[in-house]
């Protein structure tokens, strides 16, 4: 055994009591099984896209179009490049890329609230008091990171608001694995050196730290004190590699292919970090929620989308990557087949879609089917812990395994689901 | 005295009785007692700029001015550690620091709702500056409803929770009874035989009856108590789903029944739509004095062992929230001796930190030596690195820049601690975003993220803090012409202490050299504020 | 045309006319015989004012808002000849009426022919006219030329003949909402999303000048997207004035929080007068006339619907009648003394502006 280098005796090199103090619970696979895992995987690194339509997209003016019925509404259904599969006349560029996508078209959540609804969509699982479950950004970050990637591994570019790091959205699985938010495609503010420090400075100052670090740890040191100082090493490399977040450096011809919109401008960077291996990447595109006037503002949110989604799916499989690339287009849910008196539509959970792409999946498949107006599933009928299970199946990991934060054993995804092995290649 | 009665004395003294010997000195003795060696294996004293600097952090949550560092290192009495710990301790600083340790254990750092959180905090501050015993503290807590504005305050540990049931209960016994029962909730523990399922509900029945009225969003809701309902659990894995029930009860104790009244006489107020009620008999009410009942041991242990890892950086009982038979403390004598004697003395939280501040194994110095180095760290051989909370850090850092020494002049003849804490909290926003815990999660493992990493490396904030100002450090320093002093001003200030040979000549080489000593200052007090000995309590 | 009798604050239903879905626009015909509903169905219904009787006009497999005529020297039926029986629902036989013909737009792109007095009417002739939806329809005052405009950002001018593509007019940068005729014939206004209104030179195609109605435009951040348009357009009868009604004050574009108003242009200058509801009312305006008593008439709605009285002069709101349904769509009555409304419930209400006679015979459904 290696000599240790500082007192034994600190919580991290010392296995936790907890965990031995029921040989039972011992007994299933906690990190220590992951970690093989991580690295059997680095060989194959893979990564997951989300795209997150917030506010609830329309099944109906997506994925699961039933024009000229009583819900249809105005738009037509149009062929795609899979035979016998229609979408909406709204996404014209995805409708020829079809053999690329997979829809779930039967999911059932019975969640109407925003917030509620997307947890269920983003972590697997129901709102229960007492516990936080981590989003899937946050697994998939913890369970694709290799050891040798600088950059975090779990990034979400937002619309707006502000750009940080997030703590919530990781759970137990701890703030490594939380979020870096891209607001507007924006890195965090203290990313990058700040101009009234000179580069001259930053290395200065940074030597003068290591050189009292290394002092003090000549008396005194710990796995806490080795993680903090560490974590300036780590911090350094992000730094340097803070070009990753900057997707003005990418071809102008990709710009405009994208769009030279907003979404368009995210979806580029969406593809340029999951090019430098960042694990998981979620843009989300605002906003869905349209209760008022559906028709007119899917129109327009739907023309952003449907390029840069088309242009990323293009690029991705040219490169190679997206048969080790995850992609899911979500909502937190869809929209009423009934259409109210100002032409909207309200939230609806009951029978709506889902599209994904990439590793492990079906290309063109198309699991799950609604009734002649979309008010019910009437085939295969699936909720967010069986696309939870879904994701990691088609990722190569076992959802079913557990994590044990605190020795207490949660598994990934909600064991009452199952992974829809329709649509597992 | 006769032979016969110096030898029973003698007898005494040499059995492990030791009545009267101070507790300090029993708690040295237990952890000598606790590995074989000890006194030869453990590292020696503490310094007296370590011990000062450990003792300010943990007694008033800020490192001390360069004036105190100095004054207490040519102090030349024999007793002036005992002088600093009771100066500390009778200090207002200290009422405060107990408030924002407590704040944040008792709280989880959750959004302030139905009670402000100055209100909240003014009253931790005052019970730690009157010195309230601990046990009539936590039968504050547990007993406010929130319906008298006086006492309003105290009910925000309910309140801010939504009293919402799983949660209070989860937080009554991990905080008062240090036993995290959450896992016990839908089954007996699967890991802890101690953790009843029963023990779970047995919580939970105090507060089972209990609503926030008139709702659960109204900013000024109260708690409201039914007359009746009963909890009930089913345990996961019963194959035949049996419901079972318990009446109020405290683990290991015996449940309290309630009352019976004739029909029509549950309550004192009856309800109706927009009527608070009031039961006859009100379970909630048991609550306080069950938890801190003499007979309740797990109350005062979780408290002892709660003041001692403050102190220690480790509980006796580790983690905290997890007294069970399977997990003994790592000196368990010890534990109950700790325990037992703070009830003795009726939950005096002063007398029981003096006393551990008190003991050698307090003051022991956190440096490793060869013989330390494969010691646990729980057989207190060397005193236990401790990260900064983020109010120590934030706090720290304005002290060490110099920022509140600025303060302390402005306020000049109006200067007492109230008017100097409201110039400093406006700084300690950055510190609690990145350095604190989510809101409502109970404070994890120390971790270093990259966000807090960014912050120090190129953030605003810091940079503002060390920006030369009158009578700042980097003023003080850069007005100071010979190198040695201008180290010996900046270690003394950032670090309390005297800089070593080597690091006075090698940092007053750098001051020698530069082109731009202004720069060169600001450079060396940012390495020294991001460098780990500042981090980090030792 | 004499408009003897008119008081607004007489408005009062005069018949209704149930479809089993929700209404999106309507049109009375030429003479004022006939009143034409679009519907969420994909039909246009049509309802005879005189016998009372409902026909579908079934083809179009999307849905339709514009609606327009071409009628020669029709004979405006009053509907004070509307005999009791008929508004009492007895079935009467009345005259067949002069053949017209009927143009609508769909939300396909298309444009159809339809003979209007046809029993089982079916389009005599459909053309593509837009890429995306048909969002307007109208016929000079020559009735030789139609106008549709859409959602592919033109306007273009077809032969009320045969269809034959007569010219396209680019410039606007975004949806097209609406087109109107000058009753001169000469010129031609459109009016899109972002609050441009177009003025068009029929003869050379060339832009006259943009108006600017930007207040019925806004891009709400918060979701991210574009409200606004003018959802109905009018010009007097002499062509002096041009009134443009939709939405302003938009808080939230996505719950449809904001204000109806009318914009009314001075056609000379340019100068728009705001037109506004003096009560607080949440919804947008759909439709808008000015009449020649000289007021201007609206509608619209958001949960209720209203139709607003205003005196262009100072701009005041004289009269609000309240609707039982989100008025989706407003169309005057030719004889000048009754408007219809569309309503999102799927019933077409006849509104007459003239007092009830002393011993009124309800209002009876159709």
């Amino acid at each position: 055994m290696e000599r240790c280098e500082y007192a034994c005796g600190t919580n991290d090199h010392r296995i936790d009591r907890r965990l031995f103090l029921g040989s039972a619970a011992a007994g299933l696979a906690g990190f220590a099984g992951f970690n093989a895992r991580a690295s059997e995987l680095a060989a194959a690194q893979k990564r997951m896209l989300v795209i997150f339509l917030s506010g609830g997209v329309s099944q109906l003016e997506t994925w699961d179009p039933k024009p000229n019925t009583d819900t249809g509404g105005p738009f037509r259904a149009i062929p795609t490049s899979v035979p016998g599969v229609h979408i909406s006349e709204l996404l014209p560029l995805a409708a020829k890329r079809m053999h690329r996508l997979t829809l779930v078209r039967g999911i059932n959540t019975a969640e109407d609230e925003h917030g509620r609804g997307a947890t269920i969509m983003l972590t697997g699982r129901r709102t229960e008091p007492g516990i936080q479950y981590p989003q899937v950004g946050a697994v998939a970050a913890k369970l694709l990171t290799t050891s040798t990637q600088e950059l975090p591994g779990h990034v979400q570019i937002t619309p707006g608001g502000g750009s940080g790091f997030n703590k919530d959205d990781a759970a137990f699985l701890g703030p490594k694995f939380a979020s870096v938010t891209l607001a507007d495609g924006k890195p965090p503010a203290d990313l990058l050196r700040p101009a009234v420090l000179t580069s001259d400075a930053d290395r200065e100052r940074e030597a003068l730290r290591q050189k009292l670090n290394a002092k003090f740890a000549q008396s005194r040191k710990s796995a806490q004190t080795e993680a903090y100082t560490e974590s300036f090493e780590q911090a350094a490399k992000v730094v340097a590699k803070a070009n990753a977040f900057d997707a003005s450096r990418e071809d102008p011809k990709a710009a405009d292919r994208y769009g030279r919109h907003d979404f368009g401008r995210h979806m580029l960077l969406a593809r340029r970090l999951l090019e430098q291996g960042v694990s998981f990447v979620k843009v989300s595109h605002t906003n869905y929620d349209t209760h008022h006037e559906n028709f007119d503002f899917h129109i327009e949110q739907l023309g952003e989308f449907d390029r840069p989604f088309s242009m990323l799916l293009d690029d991705l499989a040219d490169r190679g990557m997206l048969e080790s690339t995850l992609v899911v287009v979500m909502s937190e849910f869809g929209r009423t087949p009934k259409i109210n008196d100002r032409y909207g539509r309200d939230h609806w959970s009951k029978a709506w879609s889902v599209a994904m792409a990439g590793c492990g999946l079906k290309a063109g498949a198309v699991v799950g089917k609604t009734n002649a107006n979309g008010t019910a599933v009437t085939e295969r009928e699936v909720n967010g812990g069986h696309l939870f299970h879904t994701y990691f199946k088609a990722l190569g990991l076992d959802p079913t395994k557990n994590f044990h934060p605190a020795g207490r054993p949660i598994p990934i995804a909600d064991p009452k689901a199952s992974a829809i092995a329709e649509i597992l290649a | 005295m006769g032979p016969l009665a110096a030898i029973s004395i003698a007898i005494v003294l040499l059995a492990g009785a030791r009545a009267d010997e101070p507790l300090h000195k029993q708690i040295d003795r237990q952890i000598a007692a606790g590995l074989k060696d000890y006194n030869k294996v453990a590292s020696p004293m503490a310094s007296d700029a370590e011990f000062l600097r450990r003792v300010s952090l943990d007694l008033t949550g800020r490192i001390p001015p360069a004036s105190e560092v100095r004054t207490f290192l040519a102090d030349t009495s024999t007793d002036k550690r005992i002088q600093l710990i009771d100066k500390l301790l009778a200090s207002p600083e200290y009422a405060r620091r107990m408030e924002e340790y407590f704040d944040v254990v008792l709280m989880d750092r959750r959004r302030d709702a139905k009670v402000p959180g100055t209100e909240w905090q003014t009253f931790l501050r005052t019970a730690f500056a009157a010195n309230k015993p601990y046990d009539e503290l936590v039968r504050e807590i547990l007993s406010s409803d929130g319906a008298d504005p006086k006492t309003r305050p105290a009910a925000k540990f309910f309140l801010d929770r939504d009293l919402e049931p799983t949660i209070v209960t989860r937080d009554i016994s991990r905080l008062f009874l240090g036993q995290n029962l959450q896992c016990a909730q839908c089954h007996d523990h699967p890991i802890v035989d101690d953790y009843k399922q029963s023990h779970f509900y047995g919580i939970q029945a105090f507060i089972n009856r209990t609503f926030l009225f008139p709702t659960v969003q109204d900013a000024k809701a109260v708690i409201a108590e039914k007359a009746e309902g009963e909890v009930s659990f089913i345990s996961v894995f019963d194959p035949k789903k049996v419901s079972m029930t318990t009446a109020p009860a405290v683990p290991g104790r015996k449940p309290i029944g309630d009352p019976k009244f004739d029909k029509g006489k549950e309550y004192a107020v009856a309800p109706a739509k927009n009527v608070k009620p009031v039961p006859a008999y009100s379970r909630l009410a048991k609550l306080a004095a069950a938890i801190t009942a003499a007979e309740n041991v797990a109350f005062r242990r979780a408290a002892a062992n709660r003041l001692w890892a403050m102190m220690m950086g480790r509980g006796l009982v580790h983690p905290l929230d997890f007294d069970h038979s399977a997990n003994p403390p790592s000196h368990p004598e010890l534990m109950t001796l700790l325990a037992d004697e703070f009830a003795k003395h009726k939950y005096d939280v002063k007398w029981l930190l003096r006393e551990i501040a008190l003991s050698k194994t307090y003051q022991r110095s956190s440096e490793v030596t060869p013989r330390t180095q494969d010691v646990a760290e729980d057989r207190y051989a060397v005193a236990i690195l401790k990260p900064l909370s983020p109010e120590q850090l934030g706090y720290s850092m304005t002290q060490a820049t110099g920022l509140t020494d600025v303060y302390r002049a402005d306020l000049a003849k109006n200067l007492t601690e109230p008017a100097l804490q409201a110039k400093l909290a406006p700084h300690l926003g950055p510190f609690v975003r990145f350095y604190g815990t989510r809101p409502g999660e109970p404070e994890g493992d120390f971790v270093s993220t990259l966000d807090q990493t960014l912050f120090v490396k190129h953030g605003d904030q810091l940079r503002t803090l060390i920006t030369p100002r009158p009578g700042g450090l980097v003023d003080r320093a850069g007005k100071l012409t010979e190198p040695s002093s201008v180290v010996e001003e900046l270690f003394l200030t950032v670090y309390g202490r005297l800089p070593a040979d080597e690091e006075r000549r090698e940092i007053g080489e750098v001051l020698r050299t530069t082109a731009n000593r202004k720069a060169a200052l600001n450079d060396i007090v940012w390495a020294m504020l991001a460098s780990a000995e500042f981090r980090f309590n030792h | 045309m004499p408009t003897l009798n008119i008081d607004p604050t007489k408005t009062r239903v005069l018949m209704e006319f149930k479809h089993g879905r929700p209404l999106i626009g309507c049109r009375f015909d030429p003479a004022g015989r006939y009143l034409f509903a679009a519907s969420e169905d994909d039909t246009i219904q049509r309802f005879d004012l005189l016998t009372g009787e409902k026909t579908s006009f079934v083809g179009p497999k999307s849905w339709t808002r514009g609606l327009a005529f071409v009628a020669q020297n029709p004979a405006v039926v009053p509907l004070a000849a509307i005999p009791a029986s008929a508004i009492a629902g007895a079935t009467t036989l009345v005259r067949k009426p002069a053949p017209f013909t009927l143009l609508s737009g769909d939300y396909h792109g298309k444009l159809h022919w339809w003979n209007g007095t046809d029993d089982a009417p079916k389009p005599t002739n459909s053309i593509n006219a837009h890429d995306g939806w048909v969002r307007a329809v109208a016929v000079s005052p020559d009735g030789t030329t139609v106008a549709t405009c859409g959602n592919d950002n033109l306007v273009k001018l077809w032969s009320a003949l045969d269809g034959r593509p007569i010219r396209t007019f680019e410039g606007h940068l975004s949806h097209v909402y609406n087109v109107a005729f000058h009753p001169n014939g000469q010129r031609l206004v459109s009016a899109d999303l972002k609050g441009t209104v177009k003025d068009w030179d029929i003869a050379t195609g060339k832009l006259v000048r943009d108006l600017d109605a930007k207040v019925f435009h806004k891009y709400d951040t918060g979701f991210g997207a574009d409200i606004g348009g003018v959802r109905g357009i009018a010009f007097n009868a002499s062509g002096t004035q041009l009134a443009c009604i939709g939405i302003t004050n938009v808080s939230n574009a996505f719950a449809g929080v904001g204000n109806p108003l009318t914009v009314l242009f001075d056609w000379a200058d340019g100068k728009p007068k705001l037109l506004k509801p003096k009560d607080a009312f949440q919804g947008t305006g759909w439709g808008v006339h000015i009449h020649a008593n000289g007021f201007v008439v609206g509608a619209g709605g958001g949960g209720q619907g209203r139709i607003w009285f205003w005196n262009p002069a100072d701009g005041a709101n004289t009269h609000t009648v309240t609707v039982p349904t989100n008025a989706r769509d407003m169309a005057v009555h030719p004889d000048g003394t009754a408007l219809a409304i569309a309503g999102s419930n799927g019933t077409a209400y006849l509104y007459t502006m003239t007092p009830a006679p002393p011993a009124g015979t309800p209002p009876k459904k159709a």
